[in-house]
């Protein structure tokens, strides 16, 4: 590149909309982290095998874990991460949408684990070099801690896959309703995405992002079979680019009020 | 199957059998060795499917029959993983 792009230690030193940009991806990177790390977390019961719902606690302990480390970032931004955490209502989060209500099956959880989890990786890895630092230098670690998610997810995808022509149908069924939703995630190519290209605050736009996606979810896809991502191609009608989402979706209630904690609120000390 | 778990703190120290667990393939048997073995900061960790262990003697074997048969027992039944083979 033939300019020399700057870099910010702090949120300050940000233009104002790169700053918006980069608070938006932060904020979606850790509600979908909360929300993932509470999915694997109802599962670590109701696991198949005693070791698999080992597997979802330590997955649950580490989304959990990213998105304590996101939202405090968000101080740097002028946020009260209390009120972050524990003060928002269902319309107010910014999770994927894949996200927004319990997987209700094992594979259900496999497609989550496999591709949800894929997509906020390869997000998190258009990251790595920032010049936002605070997130450049927290990321790496964020992206090392996946390695063995990924590992989980695809193992179960692929022992699932084997297990008879019913079992299959059910995970491709899964992953269908997954993948459409995770590809869309990325966004589109817009003025938006661009500024945070331009600032090398990332390293990809949307369209780049489902690329690098999809070359990792391919392989996986056709050992499943009956899933096309060439016809995937995401309809960005009604999309808000400071959410990701369409504005009037949210998880539920009783969702939220897990995440928050809302139970365990006077048991909160600082 | 079960897959012994081995693990080692440093470079260079003896591989230390730090426990077993269930598992249907060797991908799993990776992952799952690491989300119920990876609370302490290991060099380096290895899985072994039981099965793959090859008895090369047993100070036993000359030994009286009982004694011998006992000890196979201890083995099938001690160093057992948690749940179902």
């Amino acid at each position: 590149m033939s300019t020399t792009i700057g870099t910010a230690a702090r949120a300050a030193d940000l233009g104002p909309d790169v700053r918006e940009g980069v608070r938006d991806l932060i904020l979606m990177l850790a509600d979908s982290k909360r929300l993932l790390g509470m999915r694997y977390g109802n599962w670590i019961l109701g696991a198949p095998e005693l070791e698999a719902g080992i597997a979802c606690a330590s997955m649950a302990q580490d989304e959990w874990g990213h998105a304590r480390l996101l939202y405090a970032l968000l101080k740097d931004f002028g946020d009260d991460v209390d009120r972050l955490e524990h003060g928002r209502e269902p319309d107010d989060y910014r999770c994927m949408d894949a996200l927004d209500r319990e997987p209700g099956s094992w594979p259900e959880l496999i497609a989550v684990n496999t591709f949800v989890d894929l997509a906020l990786t390869v997000q998190l890895e258009a990251l790595a070099q920032s010049t936002y630092l605070p997130l450049r230098q927290r990321v790496q670690k964020l992206i090392e801690e996946e390695t063995f998610h990924a590992a989980h997810g695809t193992a179960w995808l692929r022992r699932i896959g084997r297990a008879g022509r019913e079992a299959q149908q059910v995970m491709r069924e899964a992953v269908a309703a997954v993948v459409p939703r995770a590809l869309r995630w990325f966004g589109p190519d817009s003025r938006y995405a661009h500024v945070l290209q331009e600032a090398s605050i990332v390293d990809a736009v949307g369209s780049g992002l489902r690329a690098r996606f999809i070359e990792r979810a391919a392989p996986l896809l056709r050992e499943l079979g009956g899933i096309d991502v060439a016809e995937l191609e995401p309809d960005f009608t009604g999309f808000d680019e400071s959410t990701r989402r369409t504005p009037g979706t949210a998880p539920d209630a009783r969702t939220i009020a897990q995440v928050r904690g809302d139970r365990n609120r006077a048991f909160l000390m600082d | 199957m079960i897959y012994e778990v081995f693990a080692r703190k440093t470079r260079g120290e003896p591989l230390r059998h730090i426990g077993n667990l269930n598992a249907p393939d060797d991908e799993l048997g990776k992952v799952y060795a690491f989300n119920t073995y990876d609370e302490e900061k290991w060099f380096d960790m290895f899985v072994v499917p039981r099965d793959r262990f090859i008895e090369v003697f047993n100070r036993l074997d000359a030994a009286e029959t009982g004694e011998r048969a006992a000890v196979l027992a201890e083995r099938a039944a001690g160093e057992r993983a948690p749940v179902n083979e």
